[in-house]
């Protein structure tokens, strides 16, 4: 009895010193990206040899070194990023639930197959597609709008395999009963399926919007000044004559802040067991 | 530009309907400010969308509403930083000279090769013109997207102005693809009130070793030469190919173990242990605040960079002069090269356009005027050989302290040995980096860092070791 209490006692400071060090690992870079966004340049880069753990008060002077920059306009990007991370995440969420439910509650014709076709296509990586889908988004005279990267990834392989699996969890037993006191197939999705899958579509809405967020390659080709998003917007201050790290970091920390809010609002809807108890099998 | 865009509307609002989304459609596309996209995209929105290979012959109805041998009246050219700078120079001059109008649109050096190269490799959607670096070449001729602009080069008769080094990169199997602009003749640029403080004789010196020993006259702290540890490369790459070494062979084997790589690799590390570096990341605004204080005291680069020292610590000015690079014994070549660009063509945007692209090309680089003019404003040293015969390169430069910097570099050019630069010239630069990083913090000696950085390179590229 005392051995076992020992043992679990050991194990759990091991559980423990394992997710410290996992958070450490996580919050350290976030922590230096804000630190490093308020001091001078020299400050930072020479940190091999005195490290600068807390904030200095150069942030205004570094933002608006990067509000002077040319050809790049950084509020404008975060502008952009925003909104079509909004809009993709909200459209995706609609298909993706709307496939999803589809795959997992209804019968139809080349069902697996087409299921499986659409699974594949996440070992395309998106280097690969950058070419084709520019070709075909110039061909839609989408070129330079938001809408050139919002649409090509909206039915979210990722997302439609989710939520299927997800769907899957509802009881046969709970539509049925709906179909029986009338309610149309549409309702069974919006009425049903939807509110119970709050928390799945809440996690789902995080992965979809960083998707999006941090999509580079595709923005970059398909894009222009102005329309730029946060990624490329970035990568802009990379100069042929020198590296504006001063500014980079400031524009690092004042994208993770949307993120930020992102989490925030969706972590309240990470709620689980709405399902519990809603039938009796 | 009004057709293409209704064009466009219509197909935004099927594609809105469809989303069901028609709410959000005033944030949809935007105008397009620039002429050549609605050139280029328009051209592939419309019926002849797929002319990916060669859109020689098509005849958009574009915004020129020309073709055959016809000049479009207006086209794109994409850069970066000062050579769009200097582009933009150019600008209203030919417009009056030629009455074409060309847009410059400024981008970030990566975001522009990388946008530049899938739209090249997608066949639609590139602008006429776009500045590309020798080193790239290869890259981008592999591609095929790039006009072989060589027959119109012959008809202008303009090859032979330009130094001969500059060539080997730009044509493959006959075929010409760029019109050269610019190279970056090598100095060894320092501060000279540092040098008279501490008693250096950096006048008279001829070799590395004289090099060394006046650097070893410094006090601790102050540095006469920086190896940036991102940049390992840049440095042997300039050394090397002042002994005339190449990183291939003819039959293409990895040769950057050789005996002239194996020199290089021995001299960078003697001057580390003779404690006359520094190592700060180059390019980093310590960089920069480090010379401006003077505790680097030497900067090893191309002549374009006298430019940027002038724009980012223009407090130092006067305080500044140049040597030829030490070389490796007494009499050995002291010429070589950092740096260049060109300009090219994509193959895919109309025949009027190339025309007009290509007249500017030579309105712009295959004239002494010009050349001087982008020399003057911005230190871009013209590869175009008639320009050196300009008084521009014997006035005395206010940042050099009145030396004339432009001559040592006119005299340097024409020596320089060529180089070659392949697709396999990204991972040469890996190996080097991580070896000689290993090298410098003496876990390895120079004959294994050479060693093991080509058994690297001709591990991952499958060629061959010489």
């Amino acid at each position: 009895m005392r051995k076992q209490t020992r043992d679990e006692a050991i194990w759990r400071f091991l559980g423990y010193t394992f997710v410290l060090l996992v958070t450490l690992l996580m919050v350290v870079p976030i922590y230096w990206i804000i630190v490093a966004s308020t001091l001078p340049e020299q400050a930072f880069l020479s940190a091999g040899t005195d490290i600068q753990l807390f904030p200095g008060s150069n942030f205004f002077a570094n933002l608006e070194a990067l509000q002077a920059r040319e050809s790049v306009d950084f509020i404008q990007s975060i502008w952009n990023s925003v909104f079509i991370a909004i809009v993709y995440t909200l459209l995706s969420l609609v298909l993706c639930s709307m496939g999803g439910f589809a795959f997992a509650k209804y019968e139809f014709r080349f069902k697996e197959p087409i299921f499986y076709a659409i699974l594949a296509t996440l070992t395309l990586p998106i280097q690969l597609l950058v070419i084709p889908l520019f070709l075909l988004i110039s061909q839609m005279g989408l070129t330079n709008s938001y809408w050139a990267i919002i649409l090509p990834w909206a039915a979210n392989p990722l997302g439609i395999f989710l939520m299927r699996q997800n769907m899957k969890q509802i009881p046969d037993a709970l539509l049925e009963s709906a179909r029986i006191d009338g309610a149309t197939e549409f309702q069974l999705y919006y009425r049903i399926a939807l509110p119970t899958m709050k928390s799945s579509l809440a996690a789902l809405a995080i992965v979809l919007f960083l998707f999006q967020w941090n999509l580079f390659l595709f923005p970059l080709v398909v894009l222009n000044q102005g329309k730029y998003t946060i990624p490329v917007a970035i990568n802009e201050l990379v100069g042929a004559q020198r590296v504006y790290y001063d500014q980079i970091m400031v524009a690092a920390a004042l994208s993770i802040i949307p993120l930020f809010l992102v989490f925030l609002f969706l972590q309240r809807h990470f709620v689980s067991g709405i399902l519990a108890g809603s039938v009796k099998e | 530009m009004t057709d293409s865009n209704r064009r466009l509307d219509r197909r935004r609002i099927l594609q809105l309907s469809a989303a069901g989304l028609a709410g959000l459609a005033g944030c949809g596309t935007g105008s397009q400010p620039a002429t050549d996209s609605s050139g280029s995209d328009g051209g592939s929105g419309g019926s002849g969308s797929s002319d990916g290979g060669s859109g020689g012959s098509s005849t958009e109805t574009s915004a020129d509403g020309s073709s055959g041998s016809q000049m479009a009246s207006s086209v794109t050219a994409w850069s970066w930083d000062v050579a769009a700078k200097s582009l933009d120079l150019i600008d209203d001059p030919y417009e009056e000279a030629n009455g074409g109008d060309v847009t410059v649109e400024q981008f970030g050096r990566s975001n522009m090769k990388d946008k530049f190269k899938s739209r090249i490799l997608s066949g639609s959607g590139a602008p006429a013109i776009a500045t590309m670096e020798s080193v790239d070449a290869a890259a981008w001729v592999d591609t095929g997207g790039l006009r072989d602009i060589g027959p119109w080069i012959e008809d202008a008769g303009v090859k032979d102005g330009f130094v001969s080094g500059k060539w080997g990169p730009l044509t493959k199997d006959g075929a010409t693809y760029a019109l050269p602009w610019d190279l970056g003749p090598v100095g060894m640029f320092y501060r000279n009130d540092v040098a008279d403080e501490h008693g250096l004789d950096l006048e008279s010196v001829e070799t590395w070793d004289q090099f060394i020993t006046e650097g070893e006259k410094l006090p601790d702290g102050t540095a006469l030469m920086n190896l940036p540890p991102n940049d390992y490369d840049g440095i042997w790459r300039m050394m090397f190919r002042q002994l005339g070494g190449l990183p291939f062979t003819d039959s293409g084997a990895v040769n950057i173990h050789s005996e002239k790589s194996l020199q290089v690799a021995r001299q960078m590390k003697r001057a580390h242990d003779a404690g006359i570096t520094s190592s700060v990341a180059s390019w980093s605004s310590e960089w920069f605040n480090r010379f401006a204080e003077g505790s680097i005291a030497g900067l090893y680069g191309g002549a374009w960079i006298e430019g940027t020292l002038k724009a980012e610590i223009g407090d130092t000015s006067g305080k500044w002069r140049v040597m030829k690079p030490p070389a490796y014994e007494s009499g050995g070549n002291r010429a070589t090269n950092w740096g260049g660009s060109n300009l090219v063509i994509a193959d895919q945007v109309s025949d009027a356009k190339a025309r007009r692209a290509f007249d500017y090309m030579q309105y712009a680089l295959a004239n002494e005027e010009m050349q001087l003019k982008m020399y003057r404003e911005y230190g871009l040293f013209p590869a175009y050989k008639p320009a050196y015969e300009s008084d521009a390169f014997d006035q005395g430069s206010e940042f050099l302290g009145g030396q004339a910097a432009g001559r040592m570099f006119a005299e340097i050019a024409p020596n320089i040995p060529s180089y070659t630069y392949t697709t396999d010239t990204p991972e040469i630069t890996k190996a080097i980096n991580s070896e000689f990083k290993k090298m410098i913090s003496g876990d390895l000696s120079p004959k294994e860092a050479v060693d093991s950085a080509a058994n690297q390179v001709a591990e991952r590229t499958g060629r061959e070791l010489a």
